[in-house]
This record gives structure tokens, C-alpha cells and sequence, in this order.
């Protein structure tokens, strides 16, 4: 449980005045109340890309406000030197939420993401109030160590991360010979180091006192179920789903049984 | 001419009530927290809240005993602050000074109002209160089960003008479910019991965020579930579906 803020205080009811265009101008008095829950979706390695198809799924079926952004360094966009770690790009996106100022927020990361929405829930902030980690990498297990990514030809990559190779998307411009989106590796060494990982994040989790829905692909190579396990052995307040059929990016693998099991958590 | 009588949500089981010129605040809670949502609109801040008579804590559980929030505000501590002894050590260690440990069946009287602990039963230890004052009597159950004990209630106190219930049936999923908070039909079976003048539900706007209500709680937030139940089962007894800010007078 975070540290509490008077109540009301985080989204308040705000009344401003717009200016519309109607047969002339028109100045309208408006009060604004927004109690919508909103998710912040993390993406891993592979970049936005990854997300995008499963961010629209998830605002057209829950009707809920998704955010994804891209972290800074990916899909080219610019880095500045104070990142230097996933706890610096934790902070940021906290205190991106405190500048849409939202609350009753869920994050749900990926990979890499996985690991950044751990780190942003171990800041307290008083708008998240939960995590979904997917296939998250960045807690040591002994016996399960992730497989190292670097120097894998795509193919190489694809056969680790996906249930079934056929199913990875096909970017346009690769003429079809299947390549997929492949991780940008110099960005995510930015913030994990070279190791990928932190050997003080199973530790600091035991920490966290928020609602945690992990889900694993069974398929997964690149962090196995049992590197799974451990995640949510690792948080005191986490559910493990396991997804059949499904690899590293169920987002992108198996995304209708994906969010089927977000859905059916508490359903009985 | 009966003493008048008032009642005021502020959010989830914050009441103030009045009767006459006695101003009786209970389970205050004034704060959200990432877990914790009032899922109503607070209507009045802890520093709002005027001069208070006494404070009727029935457990310590923060959506219940904010205290923080009134030590924050500059609340009085000197006011009487009455409830179990769970809630009187935490009371004393927050600078509490005139602190009533009342336990089941036991009482304490402020200035003209006497305040007397009932039973209750929750995941912690929990009482319920008849607070007496004028020709008033206000039953509040904090958000208890329903125990069997307080069927005697009427006989000890005589009529109840006005009964404050939860209503949520609040279930804890990590303990297989446990329920911990009366539902609708615990509540009407209990308001039949009681047959108070008027019935106000209180304790079910609340909830824990998008993952806690999936992972933590399990709640009922209807009140019309406990509306239409006691219609069913005790026709003749009025219930009020207030909404925060809303002083309902009891005839």
C-alpha cells in the first residue's frame, strides 16, 4: 500500500471553459470528471511495435484509456544521459502519470517492460494500483538463467520466442521472408546493463505490496515458466497464469488469450 | 418535541451525526491510497469538518481509524475518541488524549450522550455501537457481519430511530473468499430485527483499484441489492439511499 493522499485530490473535478466553433464562437463552461482506469502498456525489446496491436485490443474490449509509449532510445527517438538505468526510466514514467495526472492505473509490461513495471511499482506511486508482468525478464534464478539474445540470427530469435515460429509477424518491409521485429539491443542495454538483469530485484520485490498478475507463455525460450515462477514467487501479492501454446510475446502470439486470462482473474 | 436528529455521509462508513446540538463523527476516513478507493466523492476534507462532540471508532482498519488524516487536519485531540482497545492503544500512540475503551455491551457517556459498544464480528477485531442521546438511539454497524448477538439489541435500547449497515458483503480472495462485511440479506434480516425508523446503508462505494477488486476484495456495490431485500422481507421499515453530503433528518 502506497502512502495515502487526501481522497479526490489525484483527479479532481476540473471546470474550465472551451472555445467551440458553432455558427459562431461559442464558450462552453465545462466540469470535467474522469474516473476512467487507465493501463500504461511497457514494451520489451522488440519496441512499440510489439504492443500496438494489443493496446488497441485492449481499449476497444475494456473501453479503457491505453498508453503506450515508446522508452526513450527506442524506434530511434532521443535518449537523454540521465537515463542511465530502468529505475531512471521508472521515475520518468511516474512522473509522466503525475503529469497526466491519473490514478487507478495498471501497468502491463513485457519482457524488458515486465521488468520497468516492476521498477515503477516499487516507486509508490499512489496512481498505480496494480501490475501485469508478461514473460518479464530483469530477476536472477538460479538453474533458469534467460537465454542470452546477442549475436542470434532472426530465425534464432523467433525459434526461442514463439510458441509457433509461423506465427511471428511479418514486417513490410522484409519481404516476406519472416523476419519479424527484432530487438533493439543497443537500446536495451542502455538501461539493463550488459547482463540484462539485476541481482537486487528478486530481493526488493518481497517489498511490494501491490496486486501482481504475472502470465507466462509455456513456450517461452528466452525465460523459461520456471524463471515465471519465481518472479511471482519472488512478489507477495501475485497470481501466476500460465498461457498454453504461447511464447516470449503472448501480445503478439496469442493476444485474445491474453486478455481473456486479464479478464478472467477474479472471475468466479 | 423530539431531539433532532441528523445524519451525514462523508464517504464509505464516515458519518457525522447530530443529535440536538451533539455533533458525533464515526470511522473517519478521509485518504485514498493505491489500494483503497472510497469510490465516492468525500464531502467534507478532515479539515472541514468543524467542531466534533466525540469520535466512535469501531476497528483500526485504515479505511476505518484515519486517524493520520485527522492528526494532519489539526483535529482536536482532546475530543473523546471512543471504541475498542484495539483502537484505543492506536488512538493513544497518535496523541489521543480523552481515549474510551469500551468493549461489547460496555458504555460511556460525553456530555449528554451515551455511547455503548455492541457486538460485531469482522477479519479483525470489531465492535458496533448504539449511540443514545436525547430521546435518540442510532445503531451503526460499522461494517460488521451480522453475529446473533445483536438481535438483543432492541430489548436493551427499546425503539431505534435510526440504523446506520454496511451492505457490501465484502469477500477477501486471498482468504478463499472469506466473508467479512454483512451482505444485503444479512443486513435486512438484521433491519427486521432492529426495526429502526428509517435504514440508511452505508460501506459499498468502495473498491481496490482495477487488480485489487480482481485480486484482493470481492464486493456487492449496489445498495438497492439491500433496498429491495428489506422491502421484501420488512415492508413497513424506510430505507434512504444517500448519496455523500446529503443530511437525512430522521422523523
Amino acid at each position: 500500500m502506497s502512502a495515502p493522499v487526501p481522497a479526490g485530490t489525484l483527479r479532481p473535478t476540473r471546470t474550465r471553459t472551451v472555445d467551440v466553433e458553432s455558427g459562431g464562437p461559442t464558450e462552453i463552461t465545462l466540469q470535467d470528471r474522469d474516473r476512467t482506469r487507465p493501463f500504461l502498456l511497457l514494451h520489451g525489446g522488440g519496441g512499440p511495435a510489439t504492443m500496438a496491436g494489443f493496446a488497441d485490443l485492449l481499449a476497444e474490449r475494456t473501453h479503457s484509456r491505453v498508453l503506450l509509449p515508446t522508452h526513450p532510445g527506442f524506434s530511434g527517438t532521443p535518449k537523454p544521459d540521465t537515463l542511465t538505468d530502468v529505475t531512471a526510466l521508472a521515475r520518468a514514467y511516474v512522473a509522466l502519470l503525475d503529469q497526466l495526472d491519473l490514478q487507478d492505473v495498471t501497468l502491463v509490461g513485457n519482457s524488458f517492460g515486465g521488468w520497468l513495471a516492476a521498477e515503477i511499482a516499487l516507486l509508490r506511486s499512489p496512481r498505480v494500483s496494480g501490475a501485469v508482468i508478461i514473460d518479464g525478464i530483469g530477476i536472477q534464478v538460479e538453474d533458469h538463467p534467460p537465454t542470452d539474445v546477442t549475436g542470434l540470427t532472426p530465425a534464432q530469435l523467433q525459434a526461442l520466442s514463439f510458441h509457433d515460429p509461423n506465427k511471428a509477424p511479418v514486417p513490410p518491409n522484409a519481404g516476406g521472408n519472416g523476419s519479424g521485429p527484432s530487438p533493439d539491443v543497443r537500446a536495451l542495454i542502455g538501461y539493463t546493463g550488459p547482463t540484462m538483469s539485476d541481482p537486487t530485484l528478486a530481493g526488493r520485490l518481497g517489498d511490494l505490496h501491490l496486486p501482481v498478475h504475472v502470465l507466462w507463455g509455456e513456450s517461452d525460450r528466452i525465460v523459461t515458466p520456471a524463471y515465471g515462477r519465481a518472479y511471482a514467487g519472488a512478489i507477495p501479492m501475485a497470481t501466476f497464469t500460465l498461457l498454453p501454446r504461447t511464447g516470449h510475446l503472448p501480445q503478439v502470439e496469442t493476444p485474445e488469450e491474453l486478455l481473456g486470462a486479464l479478464l478472467d482473474l477474479g472471475r468466479r | 418535541m423530539r431531539t433532532a436528529l441528523t445524519v451525514t455521509r462523508i464517504a464509505h462508513a464516515c458519518q457525522l451525526i447530530e443529535i440536538g446540538n451533539l455533533r458525533i463523527l464515526t470511522d473517519p476516513w478521509f485518504t485514498q491510497s493505491a489500494t483503497y478507493y472510497p469510490g465516492e466523492p468525500l464531502h467534507w476534507t478532515a479539515r472541514a469538518l468543524g467542531p466534533i462532540d466525540a469520535l466512535v471508532v469501531s476497528h483500526e482498519h485504515y479505511d476505518h481509524c484515519d486517524l493520520d488524516a485527522l492528526v494532519a487536519a489539526g483535529f482536536d485531540l482532546t475530543t473523546p475518541l471512543i471504541g475498542p482497545g484495539t483502537v484505543a492503544t492506536i488512538a493513544r500512540g497518535k496523541g489521543f488524549r480523552d481515549i474510551r475503551a469500551i468493549e461489547a455491551w460496555e458504555s460511556t457517556t460525553v456530555a449528554g450522550l451515551t455511547v455503548t459498544a455492541t457486538p460485531g464480528a469482522h477479519g479483525v477485531h470489531e465492535v458496533t455501537f448504539v449511540i443514545q442521546a436525547g430521546d435518540r438511539t442510532v445503531f451503526f454497524g460499522g461494517d460488521s457481519l451480522r453475529v446473533p448477538e445483536m438481535d438483543a439489541i432492541p430489548q436493551r435500547f427499546g425503539p431505534i430511530d435510526l440504523a446506520i449497515l454496511p451492505v457490501n458483503g465484502l469477500c477477501i480472495r486471498p482468504m478463499n473468499l472469506a466473508q467479512v462485511v454483512m451482505n444485503a440479506e444479512d443486513a435486512a434480516a438484521l433491519t427486521s430485527v432492529l426495526r429502526p425508523t428509517l435504514a440508511v446503508p452505508h460501506h459499498y462505494a468502495f473498491h481496490s483499484g482495477r487488480l485489487g477488486d480482481q485480486m484482493i476484495t470481492k464486493a456487492d456495490q449496489d445498495p438497492r441489492h439491500y433496498a429491495d431485500a428489506v422491502a421484501r422481507i420488512a415492508s413497513d421499515i424506510d430505507v434512504r439511499l444517500v448519496l455523500p453530503g446529503v443530511a437525512v433528518t430522521v422523523p
